[in-house]
């Protein structure tokens, strides 16, 4: 597991893909902080980290899928599934050592992202439980979605249809709250609160405003659960439908 | 020891391989032998682990390699028939990923990685990426893998497409050098390349296995007469009378009258090719009969093969091959009568 994982970091940061992926991440994060700085003229300025990263993942659904694309589609392309199916590691180290790696590089954005938070605690003053549980439900979040983008990868063998696939459910996912709420579905409440429970956004919601519920954390935590297993199933599925 | 028993794959409705069984022993080289689509790589695919089998058992070394894949691979190396190989990372990086992978402890990884690179002669690309060399390289990059943690069994699907003549043989010496502590098992659809370097051929065609035996012994059964063809100038009768009757000469199969006077005998023999030839000179010239050319010539056993291939009947080798001759004689005697009648 440790030496995918590690191949794979090596293939993220030994190119310029990983600091192309956080440069352009801490654009759209520079470009939201200044937006929501407002105007410029007036003494003191009040804004909320958890509106940022709010803003910030509306971009996240263009920028996880080019984070996850390569994970399978890549494998299968080059036929290099053939060398991991046939070394002595089962299929779940494979997509653990994979998740990891683009955690890991999640988690380096994050980290450049902490920028911002320092510097605004050195100019002004910063909520830390806020900025900490907005950081915490952020992870998590992209967490979910990076499992939902390495799923999409494993489906094709071209990375570019992985990427789509995976911006097109990610979109879906972010506004499946707005869907239900619709006066359409509103007209079947049992259907509404379906639909609502896939939600992630009011989930987050909870974590801006400083609460760490544990409905929430288990919410996000089997959506990944649930991912990287379909993740395994649809290796297999595909080992065994060959030909 | 790879024991293969009954196994069987079905692509969807399509039959790929069909009940073969085979072991393959310690310390041997297996050639499997067939045409493109004989379902040399699907077998192969199922051997290594890749493929899942629709019926069947692949042990390694006691470990059934569906039941207990971790432990059945650790005694394997697999190099595909197009090298895994990852265009992104340079040699060196991309053998010390593979060894990782095979679980090679870190304190001796790269004195491995250096034997490998040394055997297959490739450290003098050990920076470069990978995209960035041949395809003759690329090949032996992904063997190089195969040998990582010098593992007991070692399946090379084609191992050589793609090389220049050079690098051929090189693989090859490779290969016959494995043979002191590997079993091998490669594949290929090139006879003379099994023929030299492997001690049983498994023959395969559409998935039925057609024979396996020992390169010996398809030698002995296609290779224990020869031909004897000589052309001469003179008296069709006495020339004909003095080849038949000379001890070693099996028959005449064919006479090709190629002038006035001008014949060439083909004759199947048994026996010292060159004594029967130089018994068979003096006797000719001294009963003024000139010769013009004389040689023998083993059967083709390319031929042979390709017959083995497409003959229906899986049975035996031997019968395969008196099967084969015995057509051939048919088709030349029936020749000569045509040309007799002319």
């Amino acid at each position: 597991m440790f030496s995918i994982y590690k191949k794979d970091l090596q293939s993220f940061f030994f190119t310029p893909f990983a600091y192309i992926v956080t440069a352009l991440f801490l654009f759209m994060f520079t470009f939201m902080f200044n937006s929501s700085l407002g105007d410029l003229n007036q003494p003191t300025h009040y804004f909320s980290f958890a509106n940022i990263f709010y803003n910030v993942i509306i971009m996240f659904i263009f920028l996880i899928p080019i984070l996850t694309m390569r994970t399978f589609a890549d494998e299968r392309k080059f036929g290099t599934e053939v060398l991991l199916m046939t070394s002595p590691i089962n299929v779940v180290q494979i997509i653990l050592g994979k998740y990891l790696a683009n955690i890991t590089v999640f988690l380096f954005m994050l980290v450049c992202s902490l920028f911002f938070p320092i510097y605004a605690s050195i100019k002004g003053e910063v909520v830390m439980s806020q900025l900490i549980c907005a950081y915490l439900g952020f992870f998590l979040w992209g967490s979910m979605y990076i499992a939902i983008g390495q799923l999409v990868s494993s489906f094709t063998e071209n990375s570019i249809i992985a990427a789509i696939l995976g911006e097109i459910v990610m979109f879906v996912f972010l506004f499946i709250d707005d869907f239900s709420m619709t006066k359409f579905i509103a007209q079947y409440p049992g259907l509404q609160s379906a639909i609502y429970a896939f939600a992630a956004q009011p989930r987050f919601a909870y974590f801006s405003q400083g609460f760490i519920r544990l409905s929430d954390i288990v919410f996000f935590l089997s959506a990944i659960i649930v991912c990287l297993v379909w993740n395994y199933i649809s290796i297999e599925k595909r080992r065994w439908n060959r030909g | 020891m790879i024991t293969i028993e009954n196994l069987t794959k079905y692509y969807g409705n399509n039959r790929a391989v069909n009940n073969i069984s085979f072991t393959i022993n310690d310390n041997e080289i297996l050639g499997f032998l067939g045409p493109n689509g004989a379902g040399k790589s699907t077998t192969m695919n199922m051997i290594a682990g890749f493929l899942p089998m629709t019926a069947g058992k692949v042990t390694i070394c006691g470990s059934d390699i569906s039941k207990d894949p971790v432990k059945a691979k650790k005694n394997l190396g697999y190099l595909p028939e197009i090298p895994p190989v990852y265009p992104d990372m340079r040699v060196r990086e991309y053998l010390s990923f593979c060894a990782g992978l095979k679980r090679i402890p870190a304190t001796k990884k790269s004195k491995e990685i250096s034997r490998v690179m040394e055997l297959l002669k490739i450290t003098d690309v050990k920076d470069k990426l990978i995209k960035n060399l041949s395809k003759g390289y690329k090949q032996r990059v992904g063997f190089a893998q195969a040998l990582l943690g010098n593992p007991k069994f070692l399946i090379l699907d084609e191992p050589t497409v793609g090389l220049d003549p050079k690098q051929v043989t090189e693989v090859r010496n490779i290969i016959k050098d494995l043979k002191k502590d590997h079993s091998v098992i490669f594949s290929s659809h090139i006879l003379s390349e099994v023929s030299a370097v492997c001690d049983r051929v498994v023959i395969i065609n559409k998935g039925d296995i057609k024979a396996i035996d020992t390169i010996e012994n398809l030698e002995k059964q296609t290779g224990g007469s020869l031909i004897l063809h000589i052309r001469t100038k003179g008296s069709r009768a006495t020339a004909s009378e003095i080849i038949q009757n000379t001890q070693g000469v099996k028959e005449i199969t064919k006479v090709n009258v190629e002038g006035d006077e001008a014949y060439e005998f083909i004759a199947q023999l048994e026996g010292d090719g060159d004594a029967i030839k130089n018994s068979i000179m003096k006797d000719l010239l001294n009963n003024n009969v000139q010769i013009t050319e004389i040689f023998t010539e083993k059967p083709d056993l390319e031929a042979a093969f390709v017959k083995l291939i497409n003959s229906k009947t899986s049975g035996g080798m031997k019968e395969l091959f008196e099967e084969y001759k015995s057509d051939i004689l048919e088709s030349q005697t029936e020749n000569a009568e045509k040309e007799g009648n002319e």
